[in-house]
C-alpha cells in the first residue's frame, strides 16, 4: 500500500540516489537517498521534483508521428518504421554524414555503445556526440 | 532490539496502529519502511537507522490521502516535537501518529542517528575563516561584531542553489502556498535567490515552528548553517514570549492575531 522505492535521478548524468514515496501505486513525492554515495542525502531542485513529470498530464505516454503537420498517436512498430524510412531517405539523398547521433547520460553504458555502433556501422557516420556537452 | 519488534507487533495486533513507519535494509540502504498487518513476518527486519528521514512528514502525507488510518513511527525527541507542531497547526489530530521512541544521546553503549547536533562535522579552512562553522553555538556567533557577522552570513547565503531542499525535507513545512515561491516577495528566475531576503523569510517563518531536528542542514548541498540560524530565531521567541517550540500543544505567539501577544510587556507592546 505505502512504500518507499529507491531509484536514480533521471535528469542529468550525475546519478543521484532518490527515494520515491508511493501510495497505492501513485508517486506522492521524492526524497534524497541519505545513504547514497553520490549525493549523500542532497538533491538539486530538479531531483526534488522528479515525481512531477511522472504525474504530469502533459507527459507523452505513446509514440506520435507528425503527418501533414499534425501529430498522430501510432504504435511503436509504426513509429520505428517511420523513423527508419525517413533516415534511409535522408542518407540516400544527402549521404551518411548528413546524420548525427546524440548519445545520452541517462542511458546505460551498453546502450550508449549500441548507439555509436548504430551510427558508425548502420548509418555510416562518425557524427557522434553526447548530451552532457550540450 | 527484540523489545522494539515485539512492541510494534503488539501495536499492530491490537489495532493501536494500522501502519508502522520504521526502517529496513533495502538494496543495501537503510530505508523508511511501512509495516502493517499484512506483512507481520517482515517485522524481524525492523531496525534503527543511522540515516534520519522525516517519518512524521511521510505519515502526515499518508493521512492527507487516507485520514482514517492510525500510524505509528519510530522516532526520537525531535520527531515528537515535530508532531506537536503539526498538531498545533492542525495538520494532524493529536494521537493520530504514535511514536515509538528511541534514545538519541551519543554513547558507546547504544547507537544513535547521524545528527549534526551530536557529532558536528569538521569544515575546511576557507569556510571557517570567511564563513561560519555550522556547529558554532549562537553565543559564539554573537561575539563577532555586527559587520563581520553580516559578511559571514552573506558568504553563506550567496552559495544557495535555491533547491528548496530545506523546505522540502522540513517536517514542519506544509503550506500549500509557500512565501519562498511568491513572485511578489522573492524575485523569480535567478540563482542565488535574493540574498539575504530568501533565507530571512524562511527564518521568520521558522520562529515558533522549528523543532531543531537539523534535517534542513543535512539536506543543504552547500552547507549553509541553517540550524544555527533557526536556533537563533527560536531563542528570540523563547526570550520574548517564553515559548518553547514543540514541547506543548500551546499556540505559538506568532500565530496569535491582535495588537500584541499575551505575555509581552514594555517597549514591544502594552501589558495585556
Amino acid at each position: 500500500m505505502y512504500k518507499l522505492v529507491p531509484s536514480v535521478c533521471s535528469y542529468c548524468g550525475t546519478g543521484c540516489g532518490v527515494l520515491f514515496e508511493v501510495l497505492d501505486g501513485r508517486i506522492l513525492g521524492t526524497l534524497p537517498l541519505k545513504t547514497h554515495p553520490v549525493n549523500e542525502g542532497k538533491l538539486c531542485i530538479k531531483g526534488w521534483n522528479l515525481h512531477e513529470y511522472v504525474n504530469s498530464f502533459m507527459r507523452l505516454q505513446a509514440p506520435r508521428v507528425r503527418i501533414n503537420g499534425r501529430l498522430h498517436q501510432v504504435t511503436w512498430d509504426r513509429a520505428i518504421q517511420f523513423a527508419a524510412d525517413r533516415l534511409k531517405k535522408v542518407i540516400a539523398e544527402h549521404g551518411p554524414d548528413s546524420v548525427g547521433v546524440l548519445a545520452s547520460a541517462k542511458i546505460t553504458n551498453e546502450e550508449n555503445y549500441l548507439l555509436q555502433k548504430f551510427a558508425r556501422a548502420a548509418v555510416g557516420t562518425n557524427n557522434v556526440d553526447h548530451c552532457a556537452r550540450l | 532490539m527484540p523489545d522494539m519488534k515485539a512492541t510494534v507487533r503488539e501495536w499492530l495486533d491490537t489495532g493501536k496502529v494500522d501502519l508502522f513507519l520504521g526502517y529496513k535494509q533495502v538494496e543495501g540502504h537503510p530505508l523508511p519502511y511501512a509495516f502493517d498487518r499484512d506483512n507481520l513476518e517482515e517485522l524481524q527486519d525492523l531496525m534503527e537507522s543511522p540515516a534520519r528521514y522525516p517519518l512524521e512528514k511521510l505519515g502526515a502525507g499518508i493521512l492527507a490521502v487516507q485520514p482514517n488510518l492510525k500510524i505509528g513511527i519510530l522516532g526520537r525527541d525531535c520527531n515528537r516535537r515535530a508532531l506537536n507542531v503539526l498538531a498545533v497547526h492542525q495538520q494532524i489530530t493529536p494521537g493520530q501518529i504514535e511514536v515509538l521512541e528511541l534514545k538519541c544521546c551519543p554513547s558507546p553503549l547504544h547507537k544513535h542517528a547521524d545528527c549534526s547536533s551530536l557529532e558536528p562535522r569538521t569544515y575546511g579552512p576557507v569556510k571557517l575563516e570567511v564563513g561560519i562553522d555550522n556547529s558554532m553555538p549562537t553565543a559564539r556567533m554573537e561575539q563577532f561584531d555586527q559587520r563581520t557577522r553580516f559578511d559571514k552570513w552573506l558568504y553563506e547565503f550567496q552559495k544557495c542553489l535555491k533547491c528548496y531542499g530545506c523546505r522540502d525535507i522540513c517536517p514542519v513545512c506544509f503550506c500549500k502556498e509557500c512565501s519562498l515561491e511568491h513572485a511578489d516577495l522573492v524575485e523569480t528566475g535567478g540563482v542565488p535567490p535574493e540574498v539575504p531576503l530568501f533565507h530571512l523569510i524562511r527564518a521568520v517563518h521558522m520562529a515558533g515552528r522549528c523543532i531543531d531536528c537539523g534535517l534542513c542542514e543535512d539536506a543543504c548541498p552547500v552547507d549553509i548553517p541553517l540550524r544555527l540560524l533557526y536556533r537563533k530565531v527560536n531563542e528570540i521567541v523563547k526570550d520574548l514570549f517564553g515559548y518553547e517550540t514543540g514541547l506543548s500543544l500551546e499556540q505559538p505567539p506568532l500565530s496569535i492575531l491582535g495588537e500584541c501577544a499575551p505575555g509581552v510587556t514594555g517597549s514591544h507592546g502594552a501589558a495585556v
